[in-house]
């Protein structure tokens, strides 16, 4: 049966390999320039003691940025070109009959066929997410915004769950419509809605979230890469303060404050007593995932993930095996 | 002798569809079985329930001692070819000829070389760019590399030309004679199976309407032709499989070897395709035991 795969599906692998030597070679040396970039930049802001302060700095090169952010869709590629034809194309063509009257069973030719896509599944998602997390890691220290949506989910070992569920769910999908197209398609539809529900439903609430409460003229940030749920300012009645759309201090509309903090919004650093006094009445609060979390978190999504591709292929042999041929 | 197949009351529903009920058919080991009906009769789905590709709904069926599985075993013992020749469109002749070494024990790759070079079937392009016959000719030579012992063949020779045919079917008539194999196959032309075949199974809408060994189904089957009278003296002895009326005369086709006394009708033997006909019917709207009126009546 593994030969079988092989003969069937080499060309898929070559191409995958070849798209994962491509990306290696690009992230590689790109990821070097943007290493010794930094290295140059924490020498020259430690030697001025500026290194508290380095927003400006952008690293790399928009073009591999992107393709770096674009990761992002990589393992639902697993799922349109190697699970949804995999049993949908035999079923499409009639070859299944020949295969399944060899003398080897059902159960066996799927077992075969699907673990061996499930692993190279996990490796294009694996190989993906260890360039990406290693050509991040200046990104990383610099930004700190690792453990948020969109760069959770390309670094570390997120990309090979999603990886392992897209074929899981290419599989199922063929097995379910026996027709390749239709299998991929609701394979690409599938793959994005339910990544979209859990990141944006289901992820913050994993652990429940930290709040602080600070003073705004002192203001607080978090430790380290943190992951930030909501930040806003309480008023002296215990409500938020809407956000400010016009002029504003410490994040407080000026509306909410006496006139000697007018000047604040015009980029003044020096507080008046009075304004300050005013803003005493003002809570900051930020509400975050900690980011001693950061794997915890990446451990759940994984756990989700598998548990849901493990759940589709039982779908998936069960259509196989109990209906007819 | 030993029956290789043996079904009883086996039934096949598809949702809304019967596609096969109440069937009970015996095959002996060593005989080549044509499996005729017209289209759509069930020839596929019997087909297939005894290759292990399709469950039944109801009965049971034993085949070649056991129950159609999922078992290396079993499969090993089974050569089925579909109507659509299962190949995988890419790959070669010759690529299949490798699947087919590693999916089974006893497998005979050259032979299958030999056979289709003879035929000058290109067995390294693939199979997809073959032509109709070419493909099934491939997949023939693949389902005979396995050495099963029962072999199902749905319309294998549908994609033939005519010569092919009688190749074929050549092929297949030494094979049996040399291991022992069991055969049946189906087809919806008489014709083609009267040949090589020895035993047949006849289907239609659904049913089985004769099983048996052809040569004795022939000896209690024949033609009565007589004037244009009632059927009722002869039905009391014999069961009327058709009968055709027309302004002078009735032809009635009987099953049964009761002597006929009425000296108005004239006995004459049955050939295969007429007896098969006459259970199908001509308009190919068959059943059993019907009757068919031709010209004005009374």
């Amino acid at each position: 049966m593994t030969w079988l795969t092989w003969r069937q599906h080499r060309a898929q692998f070559c191409t995958g390999a070849a798209l994962l030597a491509a990306l290696a070679v690009l992230l590689l040396i790109t990821g070097l320039q943007v290493a010794s970039q930094w290295h140059s930049a924490l020498v020259a802001c430690t030697a001025t003691h500026s290194c508290s302060n380095q927003g400006g700095l952008f690293l790399g090169n928009r073009a591999v940025g992107f393709l770096v952010i674009m990761t992002l869709g990589a393992p639902a590629l697993a799922g349109l070109f190697w699970g949804a034809p995999l049993v949908a194309a035999d079923l499409e063509t009639g070859a299944t009959p020949f295969a399944w009257t060899q003398s080897v069973t059902r159960t066996r030719w799927l077992a075969v066929k699907t673990g061996w896509m499930l692993l190279a599944a996990a490796v294009w998602g694996g190989v993906i997410s260890a360039l990406v997390t290693w050509w991040s890691g200046p990104n990383n220290a610099l930004y700190r915004d690792a453990f948020n949506p969109g760069r959770f989910d390309i670094m570390n070992i997120t990309p090979v769950a999603y990886a392992l569920f897209a074929m899981a769910l290419g599989i199922a999908a063929g097995a379910l419509l026996r027709r390749t197209l239709p299998a991929m398609a609701v394979t690409l539809v599938g793959f994005i809605a339910v990544r979209a529900v859990i990141a944006l439903w289901l992820r913050p609430h994993y652990m429940s979230a930290v709040t602080v409460f600070y003073n705004l003229v002192h203001g607080y940030t978090p430790p380290g890469s943190y992951w930030q749920l909501a930040q806003g300012v309480l008023g002296p009645d215990g409500h938020p303060v809407p956000q400010p759309d016009g002029p504003a201090a410490f994040g407080v509309p000026l509306g909410y404050l006496p006139a000697s903090c007018a000047p604040l919004n015009g980029g003044a650093t020096h507080i008046t007593p009075s304004c300050a006094q005013a803003l005493t009445h003002f809570r900051g609060f930020t509400t975050y995932q900690p980011a001693g979390r950061y794997w915890a978190f990446q451990g759940i999504e994984v756990g989700i993930f598998i548990a849901l591709a493990a759940i589709l292929l039982t779908v998936a042999a069960a259509v196989l095996l109990r209906r007819d041929a | 002798m030993t029956s290789v197949i043996q079904t009883r009351g086996l039934a096949k529903r598809y949702r809304r569809v019967t596609a096969l009920s109440d069937c009970a058919i015996t095959v002996p080991e060593g005989r080549i079985s044509a499996l005729i009906g017209p289209n759509g009769a069930g020839k596929t789905t019997l087909l297939r329930l005894l290759a292990g590709l399709a469950r039944p709904t109801a009965g049971n069926m034993t085949v070649l001692g056991g129950t159609p599985r999922q078992d290396p075993a079993f499969l090993a013992e089974i050569g089925y070819l579909a109507q659509e020749i299962p190949l995988y469109r890419r790959l070669t002749a010759e690529d299949h000829i490798g699947i087919g070494a590693h999916l089974n024990r006893r497998w005979d790759g050259a032979s299958a070389r030999d056979r289709l070079r003879a035929l000058n079937i290109p067995l390294d392009r693939a199979v997809g760019k073959l032509s109709g016959g070419q493909r099934a000719q491939v997949a023939l030579a693949l389902t005979l590399a396995k050495e099963p012992r029962l072999l199902l063949l749905d319309e294998p020779v549908a994609a033939l030309d005519p010569l092919a045919r009688r190749n074929f079917l050549a092929i297949l008539a030494t094979a049996v004679a040399d291991s022992g194999l069991t055969v049946v196959l189906s087809s919806h032309l008489v014709a083609d199976l009267e040949r090589v075949a020895d035993h047949l199974i006849l289907l239609a809408s659904s049913r089985v309407q004769l099983c048996g060994d052809i040569d004795a189904l022939l000896a209690e089957h024949h033609v009565l032709v007589g004037p244009r009278k009632a059927t009722t003296a002869i039905e009391k002895t014999r069961t009327i499989v058709q009968a055709v009326r027309t302004a002078r005369q009735t032809t009635v086709l009987v099953r049964g070897n009761a002597a006929v006394l009425d000296p108005d009708w004239e006995s004459a033997d049955i050939g295969l395709e007429e007896m098969v006909l006459g259970y199908m019917g001509q308009d190919a709207a068959p059943g059993l035991a019907r009757l068919t009126t031709v010209g004005d009546d009374q």
